[in-house]
């Protein structure tokens, strides 16, 4: 590359980066200022250091921290579930003797392939008769079910990888495989399950569409749900409130992601 | 977009490389190998059946009916008939295909564009964060902030006031198609990150003897992003371009939260026009009839693209 290309290069990247960079500064600068002060049109400076009341405001009054302490049980608690399962289901479909694998395989993959409304509604009045909607076992239940695709689709790639000796399994009973799943698979898959499990812990955080039509009461609903309201709320609370919650409501996911970096790229480069 | 849904079974991308996963080993057989393998299996397999198939399967039943909820009588094909006269339907799809083209234009090749020109640069991470930020913040988190961007005198407002713009201002989100290109635009704003992501990936697996032997022939530029780089990529841009393709197809919390369908049903798209049938107005019927009408699409739209990718590479 020439000199000139490289700093054309680098000028169009530096523009890029601060068009990128306006909504989340206006984020940050907007979810400081004072709700009552709030002026109806943006602020692009900081005009004071009211973060923490609208944080305050935002879970006192609009049930953003409720939503939070939801989510977090439904984010860890489902995710962790539905890993471990995929795990069990990966290891019954590439290590034991199992008839028809990939037909196994396909029953379980379908899940990620079916668009979510495709069984929404349906899922909605079962819950009314089965008395599971609005509760928190009820909201587990569907998340755990909704993740378990993908991580069985990362974990199984994983172990179909492992060398064959791993794989070649000596004559065992019932006990022996649990205690080889535990003891041997398992452990070699600490990547796979790592980025299976951020990635469904962040879809878990994020999901709205469940969240809003499973459950109603604040102690039930996850946060986007809440946040949702708060933003057609926009006239009760305003707009500070609600990016101050916008703000907290994303810490969980920017910290995991990026701490968890280097297991997501591992686990899902497909030419690896 | 999100990356929990990929349209593309990992043996099918792998296939091609020649990394085809090893065959298992037949081990030999314990005391009901069989029951345990069940024991193993059950959990996922139910789980899914019963929270997911059997729903899916109720919903194409569903969809034959005329249904309030409380009441249901058989109607044959009426629902797919009144759906594919409705106009807002025609509009819905239409909304669908802008938001299929333009997430593939948008944060695919913008991602692409990025990750690719930032790779071997120094400082390259720093405009790599700038777009990736995006991509951790929450969904509903980006609803928030661009319906604050997109107001009347919000951000956009007040930036292109500031800059001298005025004649650009408008209802960015009052009118169509406006709303829906400016909704394409938030989300490229949070989805880019994701593709710089997976393309960073891609790029960090081609060997570098491979650009090497190219640099030492004389390609550079443009010409060793065309004849190697990219060809290079071609397995993650499968996964990329699958993936966006299919999360398009189902856009809906961003929809849902900067404008609602709105104005009217201007800017819904498909899966909004089923939420709307289903949760608002309680045709239960009309609204599987739209849902079965989106899988299918989103099946077939699967199917068609990896046929044509995945073909052995033979040419």
């Amino acid at each position: 590359m020439t000199k000139m290309n490289r700093r054309l290069l680098a000028a169009v990247l530096t523009v890029v980066s601060l068009i990128w960079l306006i909504p989340s500064w206006l984020l940050v600068v907007n979810a400081f200022t004072l709700s009552s002060e709030y002026s109806g049109t943006p602020s692009w400076w900081p005009t004071s250091f009211s973060l923490f009341d609208n944080v305050r405001t935002a879970f006192e009054n609009a049930n953003v921290g409720q939503g939070m302490l939801n989510s977090l049980l439904y984010s860890v608690v489902g995710a962790g579930a539905a890993v471990l399962i995929a795990a069990l289901a990966s290891f019954a479909v590439t290590i034991m003797p199992l008839k028809r694998p990939t037909l196994w395989f396909w029953v379980i993959y379908i899940g990620t392939i079916l668009p979510l409304q495709a069984f929404l509604s349906p899922l909605f009045t079962g819950y009314a008769a089965a008395s599971l909607f609005d509760t928190q076992y009820g909201m587990l239940l569907v998340y755990v079910a909704l993740t378990i695709p993908f991580a069985f689709f990362v974990v199984r790639g994983h172990m179909s990888g492992l060398p064959n000796e791993v794989r070649e399994a000596a004559s065992l009973d019932g006990a022996s495989w649990v205690r080889m799943f535990f003891q041997v698979h398992l452990p070699l898959s600490t990547s796979a399950l790592m980025a299976a499990f951020v990635f469904q812990f962040t879809w878990i955080w994020n999901d709205l569409l469940f969240g809003l039509t499973l459950s109603s009461s604040s102690n039930i609903r996850p946060v986007m749900a809440t946040l949702a309201d708060l933003t057609g709320n926009y006239s009760t609370y305003g707009p500070p409130v609600a990016l101050a919650g916008a703000l907290v409501a994303s810490l969980p996911t920017i910290i995991v992601f990026f701490s968890f970096q280097r297991f997501f790229a591992r686990g899902l480069n497909p030419t690896a | 977009m999100t990356l929990t849904q990929p349209p593309v079974p990992q043996e099918a991308v792998v296939a091609e490389g020649g990394h085809s996963p090893t065959p298992v080993v037949p081990a030999p057989r314990g005391r009901r190998p069989h029951l345990a393998g069940a024991a193993f299996l059950a959990p996922a397999v139910v789980l899914v059946a019963l929270l997911i198939a059997l729903p899916f399967v109720f919903t194409i039943y569903r969809s034959f009916f005329d249904d309030n909820g409380f009441t249901r009588s058989w109607v044959g094909l009426d629902n797919y008939v009144a759906m594919f006269t409705d106009p807002a339907f025609g509009q819905s799809v239409l909304n669908t295909l802008f938001w299929v083209v333009g997430t593939l234009v948008l944060p695919v090749g913008l991602g692409l564009a990025i990750a690719v020109g930032t790779w071997k640069l120094r400082l390259g991470g720093l405009a790599r964060f700038a777009v990736i930020l995006p991509y951790a913040i929450s969904g509903s988190a980006t609803a928030v902030v661009w319906t604050f961007m997109l107001s009347t005198d919000g951000g956009l407002d007040t930036l292109l006031r500031l800059l001298g713009l005025d004649p650009l201002v408008s209802q960015w989100l009052l009118q169509w198609p406006l709303n829906t290109v400016m909704m394409i635009i938030a989300t490229t704003w949070q989805a880019t990150g994701a593709c710089v992501i997976l393309f960073l990936v891609g790029l960090q697996s081609i060997p570098p003897s491979t650009l090497e032997a190219a640099q030492l022939d004389g390609a550079s530029g443009w010409r060793l992003f065309w004849a190697v780089t990219f060809p290079q990529l071609r397995p993650m841009t499968i996964v990329v371009v699958g993936i966006s393709i299919v999360g398009s197809l189902k856009v809906f919390d961003q929809v849902l939260l900067l404008t609602n369908g709105g104005p009217g049903t201007a800017s819904e798209t498909l899966a909004l026009t089923m939420y709307r049938e289903t949760f608002t107005l309680s045709r239960y019927g009309a609204g599987a009839a739209v849902a079965v009408f989106l899988t299918v699409v989103v099946v077939a739209a699967s199917w068609a693209y990896l046929r044509r990718q995945l073909r052995p590479a033979s040419n």
